[in-house]
């Protein structure tokens, strides 16, 4: 960053990337890196703050832009961190990056789960695959204020044990008391001992008061309609079920129209939507 | 608003006029057909035009637009300058007017853009009255009349225009640069004559009852089938469509590649590959829903936000389309059921 880009620049145009330093990455899987960055001007990184299940556009010049929730606790001020699986162009380049690297980001965008009304329930949160990064930064939120909450359960969804993401993190809270987090994977290898199916089947396993539960919800497209059905049977309520979608944020401000999901725009009305929402959005589940 | 009358052949006083200030843009035959350009000679502006093939938007939202130039080393701007000189648009229907206000609402909104606001800023707006064609059909969503963002109107009276003057630089310029006299009790009531005259020359009122409503109530009609059978995907809809905002950004590197440009461009959600994400996946796969995207983004998305329909009624889709489908045909089939097309 030059000495001459001020915060009055930045803020001036919402296209303008801001710079960050890469400070850490951590290899998670063969696809997935942990990148977490820090905004280089101060003013900027005073001025980012988040809610969990909101999304950036990292922004590599030559190469382009691309959404991605923010796995991080917004609590954790001046760093952002990104659950990166290689897919496209920008995310395969940004693969390449090194620590001490300079990328650019836009945002905080769109809206994330209803953390305050959230408080004083319990919370069942429902992960497939890469759905889980969004939910990680909830589940971290949740931690820094868990005396707010009643129970939290965790189903959490891989293909296989190689793709469990954060698996270290999740040994860590298989043996807290305050959070239950039972995991399934569909291919189980030798080292497997835990359920094998579907992460529908782990409805089974647990009960939902449902006149005091929040649901979250995200993962692959398919995904939604089984895991909604068990959360129904469960009797939640609609708007009480959240599910958080992946659609083609590219301007991230309600612009270029490319994330149109029924009447709204992905980046600006969700990526987060209650169940309720969501059913009066055309073709979104 | 104050109104002025102005013989017609003082017509090209005030563009003379306007030209020593600004750059003045208007419509121009183009072959059998008309187009917003520069006036270089005011005997060139045709202001008996029709329509012109593409709408005023690229004059605000160019077909292809530098957002920034950057640095690849350490990923870094080095301009994001949005630039725009001095200009007149003179000769804009109301419903390209009305377009322009529209657009507004998604540029000028909440994050506001800075390239379409310079652009903006720097445009004065003369509009003139039109008669309809056969395609036009502004009447259904009240944009045939435009009552503020032009800076100036000219009513045809025939011999003279009747001259409404919406903003202060109106004035101004029109005091600077013509002759023009007051208004009479007469003028205003040719002036009514005409308007009415021109309420009265539209095709059949086109029946938009319930739309919004009708666009989900029938989400899975047969007629958006048809229309997937016979739509081409070639996204000429978008790109003469006075409203479409759609956009797609694309770095170019310059060939040293060490720097380069950020651009946007044109984009339609007519293309296959508009709502696909990294790995993929598409969520228009079928023409069918990606025609009935378009409208339902026009009719109800847009509708559901800013309280009016994404659309003008200009007609230009209708003649750019080469599988003849418009949106008269298409809102009637579902207002009025497929079997009254």
């Amino acid at each position: 960053m030059t000495a001459s880009t001020t915060y009055r620049q930045l803020k001036a145009n919402p296209y303008r990337p801001w710079p960050a330093r890469i400070t850490s990455i951590v290899d998670l899987t063969e696809k997935e890196k942990l990148i977490e960055m820090r905004l280089i001007d101060e003013a900027a990184r005073e001025a980012f703050s988040f809610d969990a299940g909101q999304f950036v556009e990292v922004s590599l010049f030559g190469v382009g832009e691309a959404p991605i929730s923010i796995s991080s606790a917004p609590s954790k001020q001046g760093f952002i961190e990104l659950c990166v699986r290689r897919a496209g162009d920008v995310t395969s380049a940004l693969h390449q990056k090194q620590c001490g690297d300079i990328i650019g980001i836009r945002g905080p965008f769109g809206r994330g789960f209803p953390f305050p009304e959230m408080k004083g329930h319990d919370v069942l949160l429902v992960a497939g695959g890469l759905g889980i990064a969004p939910l990680k930064s909830l589940i971290n939120h949740i931690h820094d204020d868990r005396h707010d909450f009643g129970n939290v359960t965790i189903l959490y969804g891989a293909k296989n044990p190689s793709e469990i993401l954060f698996r270290q993190q999740f040994d860590m809270w298989k043996h807290r008391e305050d959070f239950e987090l039972i995991m399934t994977v569909d291919q189980p290898d030798e080292t497997w001992d835990d359920e094998v199916g579907l992460v529908t089947k782990l409805f089974d396993r647990i009960d939902v008061d449902p006149a005091r539960t929040y649901g979250a919800i995200c993962g692959p497209p398919v995904m939604y309609r089984y895991v909604i059905d068990e959360m129904r049977k469960k009797e939640m309520d609609a708007d009480r079920i959240y599910v958080s979608f992946e659609r083609r944020m590219k301007c991230g401000i309600g612009k270029c129209g490319h994330c149109g999901v029924g009447h709204q725009y992905a980046c600006i009305d969700g990526p987060v939507f209650n169940y309720w929402e969501a059913m009066n959005l055309q073709e979104a589940i | 608003m104050f109104f002025r009358v102005m013989d017609k052949a003082r017509i090209a006083d005030l563009v003379r006029g306007l030209s020593t200030e600004y750059e003045v843009i208007g419509p121009v035959a183009k072959g059998e057909r008309f187009t917003f350009s520069v006036i270089e000679d005011p005997a060139d502006l045709r202001l008996d035009f029709d329509t012109t093939i593409l709408p005023p938007k690229k004059f605000f939202f160019p077909p292809e637009e530098r957002m920034m130039r950057f640095r690849v080393a350490d990923n870094e701007v080095v301009d994001d300058e949005a630039f725009a000189s001095p200009r007149v648009l003179f000769g804009l229907h109301p419903c390209d007017i009305n377009a322009l206000l529209l657009m507004d609402n998604v540029f000028l909104g909440e994050f506001e853009d800075p390239y379409y606001k310079a652009y903006r800023d720097a445009t004065l707006l003369v509009g003139v009255s039109c008669s309809p064609r056969e395609t036009c059909f502004c009447n259904a969503w009240d944009t045939d009349e435009v009552h503020w963002g032009f800076d100036i109107f000219l009513t045809d009276l025939g011999d003279r225009y009747f001259v409404s003057v919406r903003s202060v630089m109106g004035a101004e310029l029109l005091d600077r640069h013509v002759e023009t006299s007051p208004i009479t009790a007469e003028d205003t009531a040719e002036f009514q004559a005409v308007v009415r005259e021109f309420k009265r020359a539209f095709p059949a009122k086109l029946d938009t009852s319930q739309l919004p409503l009708l666009l989900d109530a029938k989400f899975d009609d047969p007629v958006w089938d048809e229309l997937g059978e016979r739509c081409l995907s070639c996204g000429a809809c978008s790109m003469v469509c006075p409203t479409c905002y759609c956009f797609d950004v694309r770095d170019d590197l310059d060939p040293d590649q060490r720097s380069g440009e950020r651009k946007r461009v044109w984009d339609s959600c007519q293309f296959s590959e508009f709502s696909a994400v990294a790995h993929g996946q598409t969520f228009r796969e079928s023409r069918a829903s990606r025609v009935k995207y378009r409208y339902y983004h026009k009719q109800w998305g847009y509708l559901s936000k800013f309280e009016r329909v994404l659309c003008v009624g200009c007609g230009r889709c209708t003649h750019a389309c080469l599988a003849d489908i418009s949106p008269r045909e298409v809102v009637t089939a579902l207002v009025e059921g497929s079997e009254a097309r």
